[in-house]
C-alpha cells in the first residue's frame, strides 16, 4: 500500500482534515486506545459518510481501532475522531480490550521454527 | 465686361462686341458734334475725335483682353481648390479610418498572433492620397505595431514567469502534501502532533490553491492530473480541502457519479474558488451549502450562502468577469480577492466546458450553480465510494479466522458490493490460530454449530499474524502492506451468505 503508484494514483483529494472536520483529539468525547475493541450496533444508512459507513460495515465482528485504522488506511487519530462520532449516536460500541491471548500452542510455535530454520 | 463662371466659348462673341461700344459711341458722338460746332472748330474736333475714338478702342480692347485672362485664372483657382478639398477629405477620412479601423484591427490581429509585417500590409490606404501622407501613416502604423508587439512580448513573458513561479510553488507543495500525509500517518497517534500537522496540512493546500489560481490565469493547466476517474463526493470534499473555512461548508446530498481523471483537477480548482468567495463573503456564523445532484446537461453543483447577497449590479459583474476571463491575464485582476477568484473560475469554465452562473439565494446571499457537462460524468466505481475503500481490503482466504477471546467466532462470509469484508458472527468460540490445514475449503458458514465444544468441522485455514501484521501497522502508522491484502477482486468471494 506504499507503493510509489499508490502515491499518485491511490491518493485521493480530499485531506485528513476534511474526514475529521478539523478535530484530532477525541479523546475527551471517547477514550480509546489501539486495541479498543468496536463492535457495529446497527446497520450502515446511507446519510452516513462512507468512512462511517466503512466502519460499521466493517465492525459487525469486533475489530480494534489499530485494525480499522490499517484496514482503512487512515492514522489513528482519525479514526479516534470518527469512532467517537459513532459512539455519541450509538452506531458502534467500544468493548474494553481483552486480556492478551495466551501462549499460542505449540504446533504453530513448532511450525514457525521449523519454517525459521528451512530459511 | 465679362462675368465670373460664364463660359469663355459662349462668352467671346458678346465680349468682341462690346469692346466696340465706347469706340462707337465716342464716334457717333464725334460724328453729332462735327456739324454743329462752328465751321472753324470743324477740323480740330474732328481730329481730336478720331484720336478720341482711337484710343478708347485701344482701351477697351486691353480691358477685354483683361478681362479674358481674369477669368481664366479664376477658373483654375476653382478648380485646383475643388481639387484640394478632394484631398483633404480623402486624408481626413484617411485619419479616422486609422483611428477605427486599422489601430484597432492591428491590436486584434497581433493579439491573435499574426506576424507583424502582415499586419503593416493590411493596413494599406485603398483612397487616393498623397504618398507622403500615406508614407507618415505607415510610420504611425508601425510604431503602432511595435509597441503593441513589445507589449505582448512583455506580458507573455510575464505569463511565462508566472506559470513558470506557480509551478515551482505547485511542486512543492505537492511534494509537502504527501510529506505531510506520511507524517500524518507516522504520528497518527499522537493527537497533539497530529492536530498540529494537520493545521499545517491546511495551510499547505491554501498555498497550493493559490499557487494553481496564478498558474490557471498564466493559461496553463491547474497542478496536477488525476489519472484515475474519482467520485464527486471525494472531489467537492477535495475542494473543501483547500478553503480557509471548510468547517462552515455542509455537504449535502452528492449523486453517486464519478469525475473523468483529467477534469478532476480542474472542477475541484473551480469549486474551491466559489466555495471560498461563497465563504469569505458570508458572515462567520452563516453556513454555507453544497450539493450536487443529477441535471438533463449533466451533473449541477450548487453552492448557496447567506451572506449579505450581490446586488444587481455587483451580480452583473461578476458575470461579466467570468466571461471575459478568457481574454487575458490582467495584472490588476490579482489585486482584489473576489475578481482573482471569478476569473480563474471564468477561465476553467471556458476550458473545461462547465457552465456556471450566479443568481440571488432564497437564503438572501448567492447561490452558484456549476454544471458539469455529462461526457466528462462516468458511473462511480463502487470500491470507491470513500476514500480508504481502494485500499481497504481483506486477507487473503475470503474466510480467515481471526481468533480472539471472545465468545465470537468471525467468518469473513463475503465482500459488500462495495468491497468491504464481510463477517458474520458465529457462536460458539473457536480456538486460537492453528495451523494450517492443507487444501481445506473455505468455511460452510451456514452449518450450524450445535454442540458449543466443538469448533465447526471445516474450520477456515488461519494465516497466522495476519491479525498481528494489522495491528503492527496501525501501531506503526503504516498502511498495512501488500502481503496479508489484497486488492478488491482477487481471490476467491465466499458468496454463502
Amino acid at each position: 500500500m506504499s507503493g510509489p503508484e499508490d502515491k499518485s494514483e491511490g491518493e485521493q483529494p480530499e485531506r485528513l482534515y476534511i474526514i475529521t472536520g478539523g478535530r484530532s483529539d477525541a479523546s475527551e468525547q471517547a477514550p480509546l486506545d489501539l486495541v479498543s475493541l468496536i463492535v457495529s450496533r446497527s446497520a450502515p444508512q446511507p446519510d452516513m459518510l462512507p468512512e462511517h459507513s466503512a466502519i460499521v460495515r466493517m465492525c459487525q465482528y469486533p475489530l480494534s481501532l489499530a485494525e480499522i485504522s490499517a484496514y482503512l488506511a487512515l492514522p489513528v487519530s482519525v479514526v479516534k475522531v470518527l469512532l467517537a462520532d459513532l459512539l455519541g449516536d450509538g452506531r458502534v460500541e467500544a468493548r474494553a480490550p481483552v486480556t492478551p491471548a495466551s501462549l499460542p500452542d505449540v504446533e504453530l510455535l513448532e511450525a514457525v521454527m521449523h519454517g525459521l530454520q528451512k530459511l | 465686361m465679362v462675368r465670373a463662371g460664364s463660359s469663355p466659348g459662349v462668352q467671346r462673341p458678346a465680349s468682341a462686341r462690346i469692346w466696340l461700344l465706347p469706340p462707337a459711341v465716342m464716334a457717333v458722338f464725334t460724328a453729332f458734334a462735327v456739324p454743329v460746332v462752328s465751321a472753324g472748330a470743324r477740323a480740330p474736333v474732328a481730329w481730336c475725335g478720331a484720336v478720341a475714338v482711337a484710343l478708347l478702342a485701344a482701351v477697351s480692347a486691353e480691358a477685354v483682353r483683361r478681362g479674358r485672362t481674369n477669368a481664366a485664372l479664376r477658373h483654375r483657382c476653382a478648380a485646383q481648390e475643388a481639387e484640394f478639398r478632394r484631398l483633404l477629405a480623402n486624408q481626413a477620412a484617411e485619419t479616422a479610418r486609422l483611428a477605427e479601423v486599422v489601430l484597432p484591427d492591428a491590436v486584434a490581429r497581433l493579439q491573435r498572433g499574426e506576424h507583424p509585417e502582415q499586419v503593416l500590409r493590411a493596413s494599406c490606404s485603398e483612397l487616393e492620397v498623397d504618398s507622403q501622407f500615406q508614407a507618415a501613416h505607415q510610420r504611425v502604423v508601425r510604431t503602432f505595431v511595435d509597441a503593441v508587439v513589445a507589449e505582448e512580448e512583455l506580458r507573455d513573458s510575464a505569463q511565462r514567469a508566472f506559470v513558470n513561479i506557480a509551478r515551482r510553488v505547485q511542486a512543492i507543495v505537492h511534494q509537502q502534501a504527501q510529506d505531510l500525509r506520511e507524517m500524518q500517518h507516522r504520528h497518527g497517534n499522537d493527537a497533539a502532533v497530529f492536530g498540529d500537522l494537520l493545521h499545517v496540512d491546511h495551510g499547505n493546500s491554501l498555498i497550493g490553491r493559490l499557487a494553481d489560481s496564478i498558474a490557471v490565469l498564466g493559461g496553463a493547466r491547474p497542478g496536477r492530473q488525476w489519472l484515475k476517474n474519482v467520485t464527486l463526493f471525494s472531489v467537492l470534499r477535495g475542494a473543501m480541502s483547500r478553503i480557509l473555512d471548510y468547517r462552515r461548508v455542509d455537504l449535502h446530498s452528492v449523486a453517486n457519479v464519478a469525475v473523468l481523471g483529467p477534469t478532476v483537477e480542474p472542477l475541484i480548482h473551480a469549486l474551491a474558488e466559489l466555495l471560498d468567495n461563497a465563504t469569505r463573503y458570508s458572515p462567520p456564523h452563516t453556513r454555507v451549502h453544497l450539493t450536487a445532484t443529477e441535471v438533463q446537461s449533466g451533473i449541477a453543483v450548487e453552492i448557496e450562502d447567506a451572506g449579505v447577497g450581490l446586488t444587481e449590479e455587483a451580480l452583473n459583474r461578476a458575470e461579466r468577469v467570468l466571461a471575459q476571463a478568457s481574454i487575458g491575464l490582467d495584472l490588476t485582476d490579482l489585486g482584489e480577492a473576489p475578481r482573482l477568484g471569478l476569473a480563474v473560475v471564468g477561465r476553467l469554465v471556458r476550458s473545461n466546458r462547465f457552465q456556471v452562473s450566479l443568481r440571488p439565494s432564497a437564503y438572501g446571499g448567492v447561490r452558484a450553480v456549476l454544471v458539469v457537462p455529462r461526457d466528462v460524468i462516468t458511473t462511480a466505481p463502487m470500491p470507491d465510494t470513500y476514500p480508504g475503500a481502494g485500499l481497504v481490503s481483506m486477507p487473503v482466504p475470503a474466510s480467515v479466522t481471526v481468533a480472539n477471546q471472545e465468545e465470537d467466532e468471525p467468518v469473513i462470509a463475503g465482500r459488500t458490493a462495495n468491497g468491504l469484508p464481510q463477517r458474520r458472527r458465529r457462536r460458539n468460540a473457536a480456538p486460537l490460530p492453528r495451523p494450517a490445514r492443507a487444501g481445506s475449503a473455505p468455511a460452510p458458514t451456514a452449518v450450524p454449530v450445535t454442540a458449543p465444544e466443538t469448533p465447526a468441522p471445516a474450520d477456515p485455514p488461519v494465516q497466522p499474524g495476519i491479525w498481528l501484521a494489522a495491528f503492527h501497522s496501525g501501531v506503526s502508522g503504516e498502511a498495512p502492506t501488500d502481503g496479508p491484502v489484497r486488492r478488491n477482486g482477487d481471490g476467491p468471494l465466499d458468496e454463502s451468505e
